[in-house]
């Protein structure tokens, strides 16, 4: 029998004990992992933030970061929205009908409008147009692709896109028909709408959007902003051939303005978007957050320190484990003692029963720790649903934090050694004389 | 070795003592001379504390003596350091207890497995079954020594201590544990197995019964000077 062989057996001849302890350390470890997984995910999913394409938002006077988290993440709800004239002052004279340039269109590369405030079955409608998926990026900083069909028109109105969770989660496939409701998912239905893309897997928050042409989105009950008495509809462009009438502007409003500032001639394109940044929160019309300084900060004043927090109280749970190793040891240690004597008695050196004991430590620990480790796993497969409803992030029973997932169990065999210590260094010192005295 | 043709165990001028609660050498060991030869088969008799568990603890290598030699398979094993004196215990002598000293956790299988892993020699799975086979516990290699009866136990005890093919066999009362209708069964297996082996034996023992069957008996007080001023009422303190 090799050391490892009388170990396994030591460790049979008390099932309880040794089960008993190997589950408390895999509880332990389960809760480390879990943790770990999920923050790591929260992490990642909160920095895919900033390679969308743009890096500055728009949206009505309120918290910057409520701001971020509704546009970008689809979390939380739209602080207010904001008036289509305020949108127009970041178009050029080409996209405006004035033909005049916007106020601030010197500064923007481009302006993507977002509406808000409808969903589809759980998930958050967007009212937008083309220039979403044409000209900004999918997260990586990588154009947008499709798995079929392909970005909607600015003249198709009821065209609509689904992020990849949203076709998978339905069961929607391009050609099909989905009707938002208005402001929750028992709200009032709106009119249908088609499916004409549906976006590859993007590992962000636009997995789970359903994006729709504005054009369509401000023709629903209750989108239209009511006028002032006395004020006409302003003048719009004539119906479309489908013989839908775009709705007038000045009825129009939208939640946020996701911008891609330029740089202004002579100025890095920093100090563009400081400027832009400072003129605008300065004005009354809205305010201007930058999501990846936003997303820093929460990171940094909440996020992480919280992640330490429950990784340092799960830790302590992982060395009460290891205590669990020496205790379940120690309490042994008698009945090892003569089983000790016995092996020494039959020529085991020092040295074997020392090591001996170490291993059915590393065992336990090893054994505990890979039962934690697919469990913890498995806690987050199950919380995963939980996690991208409530946190806006994808979170699987294969998302991992892979380095600090490696270093697990070497730290648990460390722990352990030093757990077992102990008994081992009783066990090396045994008197086998004294345990196998017989009268005489 | 003068005066012995082929000793599997000698010792030469073997002085132990162990210090007492209150400070006092107490001298357990003086021998001038003891020898086992190859293949004898040898009864040790002596009263209780007159040192035979430490005789035994010597020549196994389990303690050192203060001073003398004590040679075993022609090695000097006083001189060597206690790992040493582990392997040549695991290569050469097999050792019998009164309490059997089975390993409760493991199989009879597995008792004897154990004792061929601290050995120079790989454990051999066929060796191990087949000694338990001789010893009539073919049927009971996966039995654990709480599912076996007294002297099933002794006998995995005794296939055990013949694992490693070893020199001499030392048995330390093996019958005192047993009832008097087994006892006989034991001694016959110990006696027979050895032989069959090729190992010496050294049982100690108090039944005279015992010690009678053996063509060689020993009293320890004979050869140890220790035990005979422990006996006497004017030994010094």
């Amino acid at each position: 029998m090799t050391l490892f062989g009388i170990a396994w057996r030591n460790i049979r001849q008390r099932l309880l004990t040794s089960g008993l302890t190997a589950l408390s350390l895999a509880l332990g470890v389960a809760l480390v992992v879990a943790t770990l997984v999920t923050g790591r995910i929260v992490n990642r999913a909160f920095e895919s933030g900033s390679g969308l394409g743009y890096n500055m938002i728009v949206g009505a006077k309120g918290s910057p970061l409520q701001l971020v988290l509704n546009s970008v993440y689809f979390i939380s709800k739209p602080i207010e929205n904001i008036s289509w004239a305020f949108y127009q002052e970041f178009l050029s004279a080409a996209a405006r009908p004035d033909g005049i340039d916007g106020r601030y269109a010197a500064s923007t590369r481009t302006a993507v409008p977002i509406c808000m405030g409808d969903y589809f079955r759980g998930h958050r409608v967007v009212g937008t147009n083309a220039a979403f998926f044409d000209r900004l990026t999918r997260g990586d900083g990588r154009p947008f692709e499709f798995t079929a069909g392909a970005n909607f028109t600015d003249d198709d109105f009821f065209g609509g896109v689904l992020g990849a969770a949203v076709a998978a989660h339905l069961g929607l496939r391009v050609g099909d028909s989905f009707a938002p409701t208005h402001g929750a998912d028992d709200g009032a239905v709106h009119d249908p709408f088609k499916v004409v893309g549906i976006l590859a897997r993007t590992d962000t928050p636009l997995d789970r959007g359903v994006f729709v042409n504005m054009e369509g989105f401000y023709l629903q009950d209750g989108h239209a902003k009511p006028l002032p008495d006395g004020e006409a509809p302003t003048a719009v462009a004539p119906p479309q051939a489908s013989g839908h009438v775009p709705l007038p502007f000045n009825q129009r409003e939208v939640t946020a303005i996701l911008l891609e500032t330029a740089s202004l001639p002579g100025l890095p394109a920093e100090l563009t978007a400081m400027g832009l940044r400072t003129a605008i929160n300065e004005g009354r019309d809205g305010q201007a957050a930058l999501p990846v300084a936003e997303i820093r900060q929460l990171l940094d004043l909440f996020v992480r320190p919280l992640e330490l927090l429950l990784l340092l109280v799960t830790a302590l749970v992982v060395l009460v484990s290891a205590i669990g190793i020496l205790v379940s040891m120690v309490g042994s240690s008698l009945e090892r003692s003569r089983d000790v004597a016995i092996m020494r008695a039959l020529g085991a050196r020092r040295s074997h029963v020392l090591a001996t004991v170490l291993i059915e430590a590393v065992l336990l620990a090893v054994g505990g720790g890979i039962a934690g480790w697919v469990l913890g796993h498995l806690l987050v497969g199950a919380i995963g649903p939980w996690i991208t409803t409530n946190a806006g992030v994808t979170a699987s029973v294969f998302s991992a934090a892979p380095l600090a997932e490696a270093l697990l169990v070497p730290f648990l065999v460390v722990l352990a050694v030093v757990a077992a210590l102990l008994p081992a260094i009783a066990a090396y010192r045994t008197d086998v004389a004294k345990w196998l005295q017989g009268p005489g | 070795m003068a005066g012995m043709a082929n000793p599997v165990v000698e010792l030469r001028a073997v002085r132990k003592a162990f210090v007492a609660p209150g400070g006092e050498i107490v001298p357990v060991l003086d021998i001038d001379t003891f020898a086992l030869e190859a293949g004898e088969q040898c009864a040790l008799e002596g009263q209780s504390g007159s040192g035979k568990s430490t005789l035994l603890n010597v020549i196994a290598g389990i303690m050192r003596p203060d001073s003398g030699n004590v040679f075993v398979g022609g090695q000097d094993i006083a001189r060597f350091d206690e790992a040493s004196r582990d392997r040549v215990r695991a290569d050469t002598l097999g050792l019998v207890f009164q309490q059997f000293n089975l390993l409760p956790g493991f199989t009879a299988l597995e008792n004897v497995l154990v004792a061929m892993s601290f050995g120079s020699v790989r454990p051999d799975r066929t060796r191990a079954a087949d000694l338990l086979g001789a010893v009539g516990l073919g049927h009971r290699l996966d039995h654990k020594p709480a599912e076996l009866s007294i002297g099933q136990q002794q006998r995995v005890a005794v296939a055990r201590a013949l694992a490693n093919r070893p020199r001499a066999v030392l048995a330390d009362e093996p019958t005192a544990s047993i009832d008097t209708r087994h006892q006989q069964q034991v001694i016959d297996l110990l006696r027979d197995s050895c032989r069959t082996e090729g190992a010496a034996l050294l049982v100690v023992t108090h039944d005279p019964g015992v010690a009678g069957q053996f063509p060689r008996q020993v009293r320890l007080e004979d050869f140890n000077r220790a035990a005979r001023a422990a006996a006497s009422p004017a030994r010094p303190a």
